[in-house]
C-alpha cells in the first residue's frame, strides 16, 4: 500500500497495488495517475450522478470461497442510457468487473485475446461493424454478439486500473446459451480488450454492506 | 451522493438513508415529476401532461410534447406491495395490444432486485423477469429454461404500445412495435421479444387469484374462466383429481358397503311337498322380521325333486300390521327326455324372487303352491307333442301314472333380507361418478377455450 497526498488538494490518497495506477481523490474528484513514485493529476472527473444503485465502495461480496471487495467505479453513458462497472479486488490480489446495468448484475474477468476466436474481435481491431448475431468462442463458451454500441465514461470514482477520464470505445455484449455473458471494447489507438463471465444476483454474490434506502427492506444474504 | 463521511478523523453521523425518489419538475409543464430510479431510468413519461423526457439528459430533455389528459393506472405510479416475499414499487406503466386483446404492463422495481413486471389482462396478473440465459431447443421440439418445457403457442404476432406513463430503463414510445413469441407450459409463460435486432426472454409466471391486488391495494377480481390465457393452469385439474379420487373412494365404499349388506340373511324358512296334479296348497311363513328402512327381500323355493313336472308358486308378502300385501310369483320347474340330438333337459328346480324397497315391519309370508306332472315326457320332442293339448290322455306317460293323488314333491321355501341388486349398484356408481364426469366436461371444455385462439384466430374479446 502506497500512502501519498492527491498533488491536486493534498489530501491524503492510497494505491495498494502497482496494478491499480489509478486513484480519483476522495476530495477533489482529481484523477490521479501513479508512475512509479511519482503522482500526476489528469484532470477532474465529473460527479457521478446520484444513481439508485444498492452497490458503493466498499460493498463485499464472493464467488465460491473467493472474496471481494468492490474499490473503484466507471460510469459508463451510450445513446440509450448507461451503467456501472465496479472494480471488484479478490483476496487474492486478482481483478474483476461486477457490470451494473438496468438492475442487474455482471461479474466479468479480463481474458486474454488469445483465447478468444471471433469475428468480433477481427471487426473490431479493423474498425469495422460488429452485426449483432457474430458469434465467438471465448474460453471454449460460444457467445453471439447482442447489443453493439459506442459508450463514453462520464464519471468514476476509486481505485481504477486505467485512466477513465474521456475515455469512449465501441463496445459489444454477448450472450450464450446458458449464464456466461461477455463484453468487448476497443478505444481508439488500444487493443481490445475482453471479459467474460456471468449473470448474478446480489444473493449469488451474498453482497455485504450495501447502500440502505429509505422505506426499503435490506436484504440480508447468508454469508 | 457524497464522499464527506469518509473524512478521517471525524466521526461520521449516520445520516438517514436516503430515498430512491427524487422529485424533479417536468420541462414542459412544470408539474411535479418523482424520478424513481435515477442514473437507470432513460425515459420519462409525465404524468400531468404526457411529454417523454430523456433522463439521460441533466435537463431531462423533452422528446415528445404532450398535453393531453392521462388516464391512470389501476394501481398508481409509487405504490408499493410484497409479493411472493419481495418488495417491488410500481415505477412505470403502459398499455399494449396485438390488435385483438389490450392489457396492461405495469414495470416494478427493488434496488436490490432490479426489475419485474406486472402483467394485466384484465382478468389476471403475471409476474415477469427477464431471464439471464437464453433457453435451449434440446430436440429441436418446445424449449428448456429454468427447467421447465415450453411448447410453442401460436404464430408470432406484432405488440403495439398504446399508452406510456412513468419511467422505464429503455426508450419507450407510444406506437412502438415489437415481434412476439409465446412458448407455454402450465402456469408459465415464455414470451420472446423481437425488436430492432434486440431478442429479450421473459418468463411470466401466472399469479394467484387476488394476489397481486391484495399487494398493491387494487380492487380484488371475479374469478371467471371463460377466456382462459394460454399459459392457464386448468382451474378443473386439480378439481378433477379430487373428484376422481372422492368418486373412487366411494365407488369402492359402495362396493364393501354392498358387500356387507349383501352377505343375505336367512330369515325364514319352511319345507312342505306339494302334490303333484293335487289341489293347491297353501303355506304361511309367519313373522318374517324385517329391519326398519328398506330391505331387499329374496324369496327361493327349491323343488329338487322336480321331474318333468313344475310347481308354480304365488307369494304374498302381508305387512302383519296394514295388511299391505306385496305379491309374486314363480315358477320350479323340470323337463327332460332325449330325441335326435340326444338327451336333453331344461328348467330351473331352484326359482329365486327379489322384492326391492320392502319397508321394515313384521310380515307373513303366503304361498301358494300347485304343482303340475307334464305329460309329454318321453322319447318324442316336447314342443310337438299333441298330447300337451289332449291334456289326460296318456295317463301312463309318466311314473306320475301311478295315481294323481298320490306323488309328491318337497319344496322349501325360504326368506332372505339383505342383498343389493346390481341395478342398484350401477344405479350408484353413475350417481358417484356424476361429479368427476362434470368435471371432466368442463376441464376438457376449458382446455379448448384456452387453445382457442390457435384454431380459430379470432377472439371475440
Amino acid at each position: 500500500m502506497l500512502r501519498a497526498s492527491c498533488p491536486n488538494c493534498g489530501a491524503p490518497i492510497a494505491f495498494r497495488s502497482a496494478d491499480l495506477p489509478v486513484k480519483v481523490c476522495d476530495y477533489c474528484h482529481s484523477s490521479v495517475l501513479r508512475t512509479g513514485g511519482n503522482l500526476a493529476a489528469m484532470g477532474k472527473v465529473a460527479d457521478l450522478p446520484d444513481d439508485v444503485s444498492p452497490l458503493q465502495l466498499g460493498v463485499r461480496g464472493r464467488v465460491g470461497a473467493r472474496g471481494f471487495e468492490l474499490i473503484g467505479r466507471v460510469r459508463w453513458r451510450y445513446a440509450d442510457g448507461a451503467w456501472n462497472e465496479w472494480l471488484a479486488w479478490f483476496d487474492d490480489g486478482s481483478t474483476g468487473w461486477l457490470g451494473e446495468s438496468m438492475g442487474r448484475y455482471m461479474l466479468l474477468r479480463q481474458v486474454d485475446p488469445a483465447h478468444v476466436q471471433s469475428m468480433v474481435v477481427d471487426r473490431m481491431r479493423a474498425g469495422m461493424d460488429v452485426p449483432t448475431g457474430t458469434q465467438a468462442m471465448i474460453e471454449n463458451v460460444e457467445y453471439w454478439a447482442s447489443d453493439v454500441k459506442q459508450v463514453s465514461c462520464v464519471a468514476s470514482e476509486g481505485e481504477l486500473p486505467f485512466n477513465a477520464l474521456g475515455l469512449s470505445a465501441s463496445s459489444v455484449d454477448l450472450m450464450s446459451a446458458d449464464e456466461h455473458c461477455a463484453s468487448i471494447q476497443k478505444a481508439a489507438g488500444e487493443d481490445v480488450e475482453i471479459y467474460a463471465g456471468q449473470y448474478v444476483s446480489l444473493a449469488d454474490i451474498a453482497a455485504t454492506g450495501l447502500r440502505a434506502f429509505e422505506g426499503w427492506p435490506m436484504p440480508s444474504y447468508p454469508a | 451522493m457524497s464522499d464527506d463521511t469518509l473524512a478521517p478523523g471525524v466521526t461520521p453521523v449516520p445520516a438517514p438513508p436516503p430515498s430512491t425518489v427524487k422529485p424533479v419538475n417536468c420541462p414542459n409543464c412544470g408539474g411535479t415529476v418523482d424520478i424513481r430510479v435515477a442514473g437507470t431510468t432513460v425515459s420519462v413519461i409525465c404524468g400531468h401532461c404526457g411529454s417523454t423526457l430523456d433522463a439521460t439528459s441533466p435537463e431531462l430533455q423533452v422528446i415528445a410534447r404532450a398535453d393531453k389528459a392521462l388516464r391512470t393506472p389501476e394501481i398508481p405510479l409509487g405504490t408499493r406491495g410484497v409479493l411472493r416475499g419481495k418488495t417491488w414499487e410500481v415505477v412505470g406503466y403502459q398499455e399494449r395490444t396485438d390488435e385483438e386483446v389490450r392489457w396492461a404492463e405495469y414495470l416494478l422495481f427493488n434496488p436490490y432486485e432490479g426489475y419485474a413486471f406486472l402483467v394485466d389482462d384484465g382478468r389476471r396478473f403475471n409476474l415477469g423477469l427477464l431471464l439471464d440465459k437464453l433457453p435451449t431447443s434440446p430436440w429441436g421440439l418446445g424449449l428448456q429454461a429454468d427447467g421447465l418445457s415450453f411448447s410453442r403457442f401460436g404464430d408470432p404476432y406484432p405488440v403495439r404500445t398504446t399508452f406510456v406513463v412513468g419511467e422505464f430503463y429503455w426508450r419507450v414510445a407510444v406506437g412502438e412495435t415489437v415481434k412476439e413469441t409465446d412458448y407455454v407450459t402450465p402456469g408459465t409463460m415464455l414470451a420472446c421479444e423481437d425488436a430492432q435486432g434486440e431478442r429479450t426472454w421473459t418468463r411470466l409466471d401466472m399469479l394467484d387469484w387476488g394476489e397481486a391486488e391484495t399487494a398493491f391495494g387494487a380492487p380484488g377480481r371475479r374469478r371467471e374462466y371463460s377466456h382462459p390465457a394460454p399459459h392457464e393452469r386448468s382451474p378443473f385439474k386439480s378439481q378433477l383429481f379430487e373428484a376422481w379420487v372422492i368418486g373412487l373412494i366411494a365407488a369402492v365404499t359402495l362396493f364393501i358397503v354392498s358387500g356387507m349388506a349383501g352377505s343375505q340373511q336367512r330369515i325364514a324358512g319352511t319345507t312342505t311337498d306339494a302334490i303333484l296334479d293335487g289341489p293347491e296348497k297353501t303355506l304361511v311363513i309367519k313373522d318374517v322380521v324385517l329391519p326398519p328402512g328398506r330391505s331387499r327381500v329374496e324369496i327361493d323355493a327349491d323343488a329338487s325333486g322336480l321331474d318333468n313336472s313344475w310347481v308354480d308358486l304365488d307369494y304374498s308378502l302381508t305387512d302383519q300390521k296394514t295388511q299391505d300385501s306385496i305379491d309374486s310369483y314363480g315358477t320350479a320347474e323340470f323337463y327332460s327326455g332325449s330325441d335326435s340330438d340326444g338327451p336333453w333337459s331344461e328348467g330351473d328346480q331352484r326359482p329365486s324372487v327379489s322384492l326391492s324397497s320392502i319397508p321394515g315391519g313384521t310380515y307373513d309370508l303366503i304361498v301358494t303352491l300347485s304343482a303340475h306332472k307334464w305329460n309329454g315326457a318321453g322319447s318324442s320332442a316336447p314342443a310337438t307333442d299333441a298330447s300337451l293339448m289332449g291334456g289326460h290322455g296318456f295317463a301312463d306317460g309318466g311314473w306320475g301314472g301311478t295315481g294323481a293323488g298320490g306323488v309328491t314333491v318337497p319344496v322349501t321355501v325360504t326368506v332372505d333380507r339383505g342383498g343389493i341388486f346390481g341395478g342398484n349398484i350401477v344405479l350408484g356408481l353413475i350417481v358417484i361418478l356424476i361429479w368427476p364426469i362434470i368435471v371432466l366436461f368442463r376441464h376438457l371444455g376449458f382446455e379448448k377455450r384456452r387453445k382457442a385462439v390457435l384454431s380459430s384466430g379470432d377472439d371475440d374479446d
